[in-house]
């Protein structure tokens, strides 16, 4: 995937192979400009790669769609709209018959715990609240694959832990496939069954691991040596790629 | 990639621009010439060619040309002169700030044009009514963005210079002006746009030269292309007076930042 | 800290201090003109003007003009923000209705469209229809302008956003492009509102008929300076009402814009 033209083209992602499996969680993780983001956006349709294609399903992706739903870091609410009316728009947009779109907005602000916040108005509410309702409004379109750049990255501390544990539960119970943007290591291994890890410069796919068991809900997964052998494992790969870039 | 070559590619670049200009005047022959566009309407491009370059080559446009300019950079000079005084006054001296600030309030809403008769009642037909309204108007902009400049140097600027001895007159002079530059910069080019637009309007309201008085006058004995040929004329001459200030101060700032 | 009694006292110094300096002039001019300092058929003392401004309102003489002035300027800017918007709205989001349309307006904008009125005339007429197309004429371009602008600084995730939820290229400019818009929108009909009125009293000075500016050039030509000054006022004063209703509206309409920091 390449940038720019001439002599001032930036490769930002080279050699890229990746299947990915229905209902997994991938956890993308890598220093800052490995092109993580990037990867995501292709996926997603929003650019175009240069070479190569993405395929869904054995077909190629070709811009955007409902299939791929895509929740942002900041900025995916319409500041103009409440609560209900931004997880509704995707809803209208498909023309669903208002008794069916106010249902399906009112499981969805359930399913987000965020009831009695329906009519509230995005700059009221705080960072987490507005990343709930991101994920609510995604969702409601019923996307296969769940796209996430980095969504919890403007939280607090506590904020990210009780979201990342909904954000689990949500994909539990669902059917949908998650790719998840992450720098924070321990992030990337809480939530992915799959977690690969990425090298700068250009952008590339350094290696990809599973992670052998499974985190329910409410688990004290810190305490799981599994889950710490795992974690640094990951963490000293990024940070060759860290330390690499800065040489 | 050098400096140089970056400089062409920028200059090649904002001749591609004047491409879609060049279009629209072709479409223009294109339309009087097929006679999609009557000639009663508007002469073709052509004809207005040919009265531009009768005006230019008899030396006729020169006389009102300079009247013009000379009217309207006069009231233009006094303006940012006093302007910029009266702004910096106004941001360092709180009490000009309260006397001042309601009286520019009074002046805002008074459309300039509209004080014309009223200067020319005062001051006379000739020139000084108009230069006088024109610095008028011009004063408005150019005070506000001064004062807004002047007023939000950074603090921190201040207090270091005068820990380091700096007299409150050079204060002025090397840490408030310079901050306040890009503010009064933007504030001098809507000035400009300000001074032809009350130029005009005083010109076509009375006057005995210039090109308003041109405009005004070819149009009402129904010679239209030279009217036209007036008009487009005036909005090149507006256009290169806002790019060469525009590079002009370019070329001021770039001196500035080397000299310092 | 500021008690709770501050508020009425600190209101009622900051209105003294602003009527202040307003006031020093008036008496001065006043006084001025009634020692004959100042020539008082040129500058008419201020006590008459305003009488003469409150018998003309009152008599209903300002009215008339007042409305014709009023309704061309309105919908001139009507009509600019009609087609202003969605061309702005366009050239903000295809790069060949900015690539074609940017130099046009950048090159005419520095051509004073008053320059126009002769044109315009011999097009349209001496009456309202050329006063009204210029005032449009002069309105279209800051409202494209600032439409342009914003539409161009909209950040790739609200359309990505939209996108993945299924919006097509037209909606996308009426529920996603417009709203995130309308902030600039607003800027630019905040000043288009000053220029309708402006270019309103200068169209009518020129080329007469009706309206304020007619009926001041018409005051002055019969030497009845009270009657001009007392249309000036009236002309300041829509100018100044309509900017403050504008400015009113907007947090109506704008109450849920956040600049990004």
């Amino acid at each position: 995937m390449r940038y720019g033209e001439g002599s001032d083209a930036v490769t930002a992602l080279e050699s890229i192979r990746l299947s990915v499996e229905a209902h997994e969680f991938i956890s993308i993780v890598g220093p800052s400009g490995c092109g993580k983001s990037t990867l995501l956006y292709l996926v997603g349709g929003f650019l175009q790669p240069t070479t190569g294609e993405i395929r869904l399903r054995d077909r190629p992706v070709s811009g955007p769609g409902r299939d791929r739903g895509i929740v942002f870091q900041r900025y995916s609410l319409f500041p103009w709209l409440t609560v209900q009316d931004n997880i509704a728009y995707g809803l209208r947009e498909m023309g669903v018959p208002r008794n069916e779109r106010e249902r399906i907005v009112a499981d969805h602000v359930r399913l987000v715990h965020l009831e009695g916040c329906e009519r509230r108005y995005p700059r009221e509410l705080s960072g987490g609240m507005q990343q709930r309702v991101a994920i609510a409004q995604t969702l409601a379109c019923n996307p296969e694959i769940l796209l996430m750049d980095e969504p919890f990255g403007a939280l607090d501390a506590q904020t990210r832990r009780i979201l990342q544990d909904e954000l689990r539960r949500i994909w539990r119970r669902g059917t949908q496939t998650v790719l998840f943007v992450t720098h924070d290591v321990e992030e990337a291994v809480a939530l992915g069954t799959r977690i690969v890890v990425m090298a700068s410069r250009p952008g590339r796919i350094k290696e990809v691991l599973t992670r052998g068991f499974d985190i329910d809900d409410g688990d004290e997964f810190e305490a799981n040596p599994a889950f710490a052998a795992l974690k640094l494992h990951v963490w000293r790969s990024v940070k060759e790629e860290v330390d690499a870039s800065r040489t | 990639m050098t400096g140089a070559r970056r400089g062409w590619q920028a200059t090649g670049r904002n001749m591609l621009r004047i491409l879609p200009v060049l279009i629209v005047l072709a479409l223009w022959q294109f339309a009087s010439a097929t006679g999609v566009l009557p000639k009663s309407l508007m002469p073709s491009l052509f004809e207005v060619g040919r009265a531009l370059a009768g005006l230019i080559a008899s030396g006729e446009i020169v006389p009102h040309t300079l009247a013009s300019l000379g009217r309207a950079g006069a009231g233009f000079f006094v303006a940012v002169v006093f302007g910029i005084a009266i702004g910096v006054l106004m941001a360092r001296m709180h009490s000009v700030q309260l006397a001042l600030e309601p009286i520019l309030g009074l002046i805002y809403p008074v459309p300039k044009p509209a004080l014309i008769p009223l200067f020319m009642v005062w001051l006379g037909i000739g020139n000084f009514s108009k230069i006088a309204v024109i610095a008028l108007a011009c004063l408005v902009p150019i005070v506000i963005a001064t004062f807004n400049g002047a007023r939000s140097v950074d603090p921190m600027l201040l207090w270091s210079a005068r820990a380091r001895g700096t007299s409150e007159r050079r204060l002025l002079w090397r840490v408030v002006l310079p901050s306040a530059l890009p503010q009064i910069a933007a504030g001098v080019r809507t000035a400009i746009a300000i001074a032809v637009i009350v130029l005009v309007s005083s010109e076509f309201i009375s006057s005995e030269a210039g090109l308003g008085f041109l405009i005004f006058s070819y149009g009402g004995v129904g010679a239209e292309d030279a009217m036209l040929a007036v008009v487009l004329y005036l909005a090149v001459l507006g256009y290169a007076l806002d790019r060469l200030y525009v590079a002009g101060l370019r070329k001021a700032m770039a001196w500035h930042a080397f000299a310092h | 800290m500021r008690s709770p009694t501050d508020g009425h006292a600190s209101r009622m110094r900051r209105l003294f201090v602003r009527i202040v300096p307003v006031g020093t002039v008036l008496i001065a001019w006043e006084l001025a003109t009634r020692l004959n300092v100042v020539n008082p058929y040129v500058f008419p003392p201020v006590s008459e003007i305003v009488l003469r401004w409150v018998t003309l309102v009152a008599g209903g003489t300002m009215l008339g003009p007042l409305w014709d002035t009023l309704w061309r300027a309105l919908l001139g800017l009507g009509m600019a923000i009609a087609i202003g918007v969605p061309l702005g709205l366009v050239m903000g989001r295809s790069r060949a209705a900015e690539w074609f349309l940017e130099p046009l307006f950048s090159f005419a904008f520095p051509l004073p469209k008053i320059a126009l009125i002769p044109l315009y005339v011999s097009w349209f007429g001496l009456f309202s229809l050329s006063k009204v197309m210029l005032i449009f004429t002069d309105c279209l371009f800051p409202i494209v302008l600032f439409t342009y602008h914003g539409a161009r600084g909209i950040s790739p995730i609200y359309t990505w956003s939209a996108q993945a939820r299924g919006t097509g290229p037209l909606r996308m400019f009426w529920r996603v492009v417009l709203p995130l818009s309308l902030a600039s929108i607003y800027d630019g009909v905040q000043v288009a509102v000053v220029v309708a009125v402006l270019v309103a009293v200068v169209t009518e000075m020129v080329s007469g008929g009706s309206g304020l500016g007619y009926m001041m050039m018409r005051a002055y030509r019969y030497g009845d300076v009270r009657t001009a000054f007392a249309t000036l006022l009236t002309i300041s004063l829509i100018g100044y009402v309509l900017y403050r209703i504008a400015q009113a509206l907007r947090e109506r309409l704008l109450f849920w814009h956040v600049t990004e920091a």
